[in-house]
Protein backbone atom coordinates (compact mmCIF):
# COMPACT_ATOMS: atom_id res chain seq x y z
CA UNK A 1 0.00 0.00 0.00
CA UNK A 2 1.45 3.32 -1.01
CA UNK A 3 1.28 6.78 0.47
CA UNK A 4 0.39 10.08 -1.14
CA UNK A 5 2.10 13.43 -1.54
CA UNK A 6 0.00 16.47 -2.49
CA UNK A 7 2.01 19.68 -2.31
CA UNK A 8 2.93 20.19 1.35
CA UNK A 9 0.86 17.22 2.50
CA UNK A 10 2.36 13.78 2.96
CA UNK A 11 0.21 10.77 3.83
CA UNK A 12 2.00 7.62 4.92
CA UNK A 13 0.08 4.36 4.69
CA UNK A 14 0.66 1.69 7.32
CA UNK A 15 -0.98 -1.68 7.85
CA UNK A 16 -1.29 -2.23 11.60
CA UNK A 17 -1.53 -5.96 12.22
CA UNK A 18 -0.37 -6.47 15.85
CA UNK A 19 -3.46 -8.47 16.68
CA UNK A 20 -6.83 -9.08 15.13
CA UNK A 21 -8.63 -6.59 17.38
CA UNK A 22 -6.37 -3.67 16.52
CA UNK A 23 -5.76 -4.50 12.86
CA UNK A 24 -6.36 -1.46 10.66
CA UNK A 25 -5.27 0.40 7.59
CA UNK A 26 -3.68 3.57 8.96
CA UNK A 27 -3.07 6.80 7.08
CA UNK A 28 -0.65 9.14 8.87
CA UNK A 29 -1.13 12.76 7.79
CA UNK A 30 1.91 15.05 8.00
CA UNK A 31 2.66 18.60 6.91
CA UNK A 32 -0.05 20.90 5.58
CA UNK A 33 -3.04 20.23 3.36
CA UNK A 34 -3.25 23.56 1.57
CA UNK A 35 -3.78 22.53 -2.06
CA UNK A 36 -6.31 24.49 -4.10
CA UNK A 37 -8.17 21.32 -5.11
CA UNK A 38 -7.11 18.64 -2.61
CA UNK A 39 -10.03 16.40 -3.59
CA UNK A 40 -8.53 15.80 -7.04
CA UNK A 41 -5.78 13.75 -5.40
CA UNK A 42 -7.47 12.69 -2.17
CA UNK A 43 -10.69 11.27 -3.65
CA UNK A 44 -9.06 8.59 -5.85
CA UNK A 45 -6.58 7.77 -3.08
CA UNK A 46 -9.37 7.37 -0.53
CA UNK A 47 -11.25 5.08 -2.94
CA UNK A 48 -8.16 2.90 -3.19
CA UNK A 49 -7.48 2.58 0.54
CA UNK A 50 -11.17 2.14 1.27
CA UNK A 51 -11.25 -0.80 -1.13
CA UNK A 52 -8.24 -2.34 0.65
CA UNK A 53 -9.81 -1.87 4.09
CA UNK A 54 -13.08 -3.38 2.82
CA UNK A 55 -11.27 -6.36 1.33
CA UNK A 56 -9.31 -6.98 4.55
CA UNK A 57 -12.39 -6.27 6.67
CA UNK A 58 -10.48 -3.88 8.91
CA UNK A 59 -11.13 -0.26 9.93
CA UNK A 60 -9.57 2.66 8.13
CA UNK A 61 -7.78 4.98 10.59
CA UNK A 62 -6.79 8.52 9.67
CA UNK A 63 -4.21 10.04 12.04
CA UNK A 64 -4.02 13.83 12.05
CA UNK A 65 -1.90 14.33 15.19
CA UNK A 66 1.18 15.36 13.17
CA UNK A 67 -0.71 17.59 10.74
CA UNK A 68 -0.02 21.33 11.00
CA UNK A 69 -2.99 22.67 9.04
CA UNK A 70 -5.76 21.77 6.63
CA UNK A 71 -7.97 24.06 4.61
CA UNK A 72 -11.74 23.85 4.32
CA UNK A 73 -11.49 22.11 0.94
CA UNK A 74 -9.70 19.28 2.74
CA UNK A 75 -12.51 19.11 5.28
CA UNK A 76 -14.93 18.67 2.37
CA UNK A 77 -12.85 15.72 1.13
CA UNK A 78 -12.88 14.13 4.59
CA UNK A 79 -16.67 14.50 4.74
CA UNK A 80 -16.88 12.71 1.41
CA UNK A 81 -14.74 9.90 2.83
CA UNK A 82 -17.07 9.65 5.84
CA UNK A 83 -19.98 9.21 3.42
CA UNK A 84 -18.17 6.68 1.25
CA UNK A 85 -16.85 4.56 4.11
CA UNK A 86 -20.33 4.36 5.62
CA UNK A 87 -21.75 3.34 2.24
CA UNK A 88 -19.19 0.51 2.09
CA UNK A 89 -19.73 -0.44 5.74
CA UNK A 90 -16.07 0.18 6.52
CA UNK A 91 -15.41 1.57 9.97
CA UNK A 92 -13.65 4.93 9.81
CA UNK A 93 -11.62 6.23 12.76
CA UNK A 94 -10.39 9.84 12.85
CA UNK A 95 -7.59 10.30 15.40
CA UNK A 96 -6.61 13.83 16.40
CA UNK A 97 -4.70 15.74 19.08
CA UNK A 98 -7.17 17.53 21.31
CA UNK A 99 -4.33 19.48 22.92
CA UNK A 100 -4.19 21.41 19.65
CA UNK A 101 -7.09 23.83 19.77
CA UNK A 102 -7.61 23.91 16.00
CA UNK A 103 -7.77 20.12 15.82
CA UNK A 104 -10.15 19.89 18.78
CA UNK A 105 -12.48 22.47 17.20
CA UNK A 106 -12.38 20.86 13.75
CA UNK A 107 -12.93 17.28 14.85
CA UNK A 108 -15.43 18.02 17.61
CA UNK A 109 -17.65 19.53 14.93
CA UNK A 110 -17.31 16.41 12.76
CA UNK A 111 -19.05 14.45 15.53
CA UNK A 112 -22.25 15.57 13.84
CA UNK A 113 -21.64 12.56 11.53
CA UNK A 114 -20.96 10.07 14.36
CA UNK A 115 -24.39 8.53 14.50
CA UNK A 116 -23.36 4.86 14.47
CA UNK A 117 -20.39 2.56 15.10
CA UNK A 118 -19.05 3.14 11.58
CA UNK A 119 -17.48 6.48 12.53
CA UNK A 120 -15.30 7.02 15.59
CA UNK A 121 -13.54 10.25 16.52
CA UNK A 122 -10.74 9.53 18.92
CA UNK A 123 -8.46 11.92 20.74
CA UNK A 124 -4.90 10.65 20.86
CA UNK B 1 -2.91 37.38 23.38
CA UNK B 2 -1.68 40.49 25.14
CA UNK B 3 -2.84 44.02 24.48
CA UNK B 4 -0.73 45.45 21.65
CA UNK B 5 -1.50 47.58 18.62
CA UNK B 6 -0.36 46.03 15.36
CA UNK B 7 -0.99 46.40 11.65
CA UNK B 8 -0.08 44.68 8.40
CA UNK B 9 -1.28 46.18 5.12
CA UNK B 10 -0.27 44.48 1.87
CA UNK B 11 -1.21 44.45 -1.80
CA UNK B 12 -0.70 40.79 -2.68
CA UNK B 13 -0.35 39.06 -6.04
CA UNK B 14 -3.21 36.68 -6.74
CA UNK B 15 -1.18 33.49 -6.78
CA UNK B 16 -2.10 30.34 -4.91
CA UNK B 17 1.37 29.94 -3.41
CA UNK B 18 0.77 33.19 -1.53
CA UNK B 19 -2.01 31.63 0.55
CA UNK B 20 0.40 29.57 2.59
CA UNK B 21 3.17 32.18 2.51
CA UNK B 22 0.84 34.72 4.13
CA UNK B 23 -0.92 32.28 6.43
CA UNK B 24 2.37 31.10 7.89
CA UNK B 25 3.77 34.65 7.94
CA UNK B 26 0.83 35.85 10.03
CA UNK B 27 1.20 32.83 12.30
CA UNK B 28 4.94 33.32 12.72
CA UNK B 29 4.78 37.11 13.20
CA UNK B 30 2.15 36.96 15.88
CA UNK B 31 3.63 33.92 17.59
CA UNK B 32 6.84 35.96 17.91
CA UNK B 33 4.91 38.74 19.68
CA UNK B 34 2.18 36.97 21.63
CA UNK B 35 2.34 34.01 23.96
CA UNK B 36 -1.02 32.54 22.86
CA UNK B 37 0.24 30.20 20.14
CA UNK B 38 -3.15 28.58 19.56
CA UNK B 39 -4.75 32.01 19.18
CA UNK B 40 -2.12 32.89 16.56
CA UNK B 41 -2.87 29.64 14.70
CA UNK B 42 -6.56 30.56 14.55
CA UNK B 43 -5.76 34.08 13.33
CA UNK B 44 -3.60 32.48 10.63
CA UNK B 45 -6.38 30.05 9.67
CA UNK B 46 -8.81 32.96 9.30
CA UNK B 47 -6.29 34.78 7.10
CA UNK B 48 -5.72 31.69 4.95
CA UNK B 49 -9.40 30.97 4.36
CA UNK B 50 -10.17 34.59 3.41
CA UNK B 51 -7.21 34.70 1.00
CA UNK B 52 -8.24 31.39 -0.59
CA UNK B 53 -11.69 32.83 -1.29
CA UNK B 54 -10.22 36.02 -2.78
CA UNK B 55 -7.96 34.10 -5.15
CA UNK B 56 -10.58 31.54 -6.12
CA UNK B 57 -13.47 33.88 -6.72
CA UNK B 58 -11.97 37.30 -7.45
CA UNK B 59 -12.25 38.77 -10.93
CA UNK B 60 -8.68 38.62 -12.19
CA UNK B 61 -9.55 39.30 -15.83
CA UNK B 62 -9.61 43.09 -15.77
CA UNK B 63 -6.12 44.15 -14.95
CA UNK B 64 -2.55 43.09 -15.44
CA UNK B 65 -1.88 44.05 -11.84
CA UNK B 66 -3.71 41.14 -10.30
CA UNK B 67 -3.62 41.86 -6.60
CA UNK B 68 -5.92 41.59 -3.63
CA UNK B 69 -5.54 43.65 -0.51
CA UNK B 70 -4.81 42.05 2.86
CA UNK B 71 -4.95 43.95 6.12
CA UNK B 72 -4.40 42.41 9.55
CA UNK B 73 -4.60 44.75 12.48
CA UNK B 74 -5.49 44.89 16.12
CA UNK B 75 -5.90 47.05 19.10
CA UNK B 76 -6.61 46.12 22.68
CA UNK B 77 -8.07 42.63 22.66
CA UNK B 78 -9.50 42.72 19.13
CA UNK B 79 -7.83 41.48 15.97
CA UNK B 80 -9.15 42.10 12.48
CA UNK B 81 -8.46 40.46 9.13
CA UNK B 82 -9.74 42.14 5.99
CA UNK B 83 -9.37 40.92 2.40
CA UNK B 84 -10.50 42.97 -0.60
CA UNK B 85 -10.67 41.62 -4.13
CA UNK B 86 -12.17 42.85 -7.41
CA UNK B 87 -15.39 41.19 -8.55
CA UNK B 88 -17.42 41.33 -11.73
CA UNK B 89 -20.65 43.31 -11.98
CA UNK B 90 -23.50 41.17 -10.57
CA UNK B 91 -20.94 38.66 -9.36
CA UNK B 92 -22.72 35.49 -8.24
CA UNK B 93 -20.04 34.53 -5.73
CA UNK B 94 -20.06 37.92 -4.03
CA UNK B 95 -23.82 37.64 -3.63
CA UNK B 96 -23.36 34.15 -2.17
CA UNK B 97 -20.88 35.51 0.37
CA UNK B 98 -23.45 38.08 1.53
CA UNK B 99 -26.18 35.42 1.56
CA UNK B 100 -24.00 33.05 3.57
CA UNK B 101 -23.36 35.69 6.23
CA UNK B 102 -27.13 36.30 6.44
CA UNK B 103 -27.73 32.52 6.62
CA UNK B 104 -25.26 32.20 9.51
CA UNK B 105 -27.06 34.87 11.51
CA UNK B 106 -30.17 32.70 11.56
CA UNK B 107 -28.44 30.21 13.87
CA UNK B 108 -28.18 30.66 17.64
CA UNK B 109 -24.41 30.08 17.54
CA UNK B 110 -21.51 29.66 15.15
CA UNK B 111 -21.16 25.95 16.00
CA UNK B 112 -24.81 25.37 15.04
CA UNK B 113 -24.24 27.08 11.69
CA UNK B 114 -21.04 25.13 11.11
CA UNK B 115 -22.67 21.78 11.87
CA UNK B 116 -25.50 22.66 9.48
CA UNK B 117 -22.98 23.57 6.78
CA UNK B 118 -21.09 20.29 7.30
CA UNK B 119 -24.34 18.38 6.79
CA UNK B 120 -25.09 20.48 3.71
CA UNK B 121 -21.67 19.64 2.25
CA UNK B 122 -22.29 15.96 2.95
CA UNK B 123 -25.68 16.10 1.23
CA UNK B 124 -24.20 17.79 -1.84
CA UNK B 125 -22.84 14.45 -3.08
CA UNK B 126 -19.76 15.06 -5.28
CA UNK B 127 -20.33 18.75 -5.93
CA UNK B 128 -18.03 20.12 -3.23
CA UNK B 129 -17.07 23.40 -4.88
CA UNK B 130 -18.06 26.83 -3.63
CA UNK B 131 -19.86 25.59 -0.51
CA UNK B 132 -18.70 28.60 1.54
CA UNK B 133 -17.58 26.11 4.20
CA UNK B 134 -14.48 28.24 4.76
CA UNK B 135 -16.49 31.29 5.79
CA UNK B 136 -18.58 29.31 8.26
CA UNK B 137 -15.43 27.66 9.58
CA UNK B 138 -13.89 31.08 10.22
CA UNK B 139 -16.88 32.13 12.30
CA UNK B 140 -16.83 28.91 14.33
CA UNK B 141 -13.17 28.00 14.79
CA UNK B 142 -11.96 31.60 14.82
CA UNK B 143 -14.84 32.71 17.04
CA UNK B 144 -15.16 35.63 14.64
CA UNK B 145 -17.72 38.19 13.71
CA UNK B 146 -17.80 38.31 9.92
CA UNK B 147 -18.95 41.22 7.79
CA UNK B 148 -18.86 41.80 4.04
CA UNK B 149 -19.34 44.80 1.82
CA UNK B 150 -19.75 44.98 -1.94
CA UNK B 151 -19.12 48.39 -3.46
CA UNK B 152 -17.72 49.74 -6.77
CA UNK B 153 -16.63 46.34 -8.01
CA UNK B 154 -14.76 45.37 -4.85
CA UNK B 155 -15.75 42.73 -2.30
CA UNK B 156 -14.36 43.25 1.17
CA UNK B 157 -14.75 40.47 3.74
CA UNK B 158 -13.67 41.26 7.27
CA UNK B 159 -13.33 39.09 10.36
CA UNK B 160 -13.08 40.40 13.89
CA UNK B 161 -11.65 38.15 16.57
CA UNK B 162 -11.69 38.73 20.28
CA UNK B 163 -8.30 37.60 21.50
Amino acid sequence: MHGLVVGDLRIEAVEAVEDEASAAVQLLWKGKSNHRHPGEALAPYFREVLAIAAQKRVPLELHFEKLDHFNSSTISSIIQLIQDSRARSVKLVLVYDQALKWQKLSFDALRVFARDDLLELRSA
Amino acid sequence: MGEFNFSIDLPVRSEWANVDLLRTSVQNCFTAVFSDIEGCRLLAMVTGELIENAIKYGDWSRSEDQRFHLRVWGEGRSAHVSVENPVQHDDENAEQVLETLGWMRRFPSAIDAYRAKLLEVAAADRDLGNSKLGLVRIAYEGNCTLTAELARGVLRVQAELTV
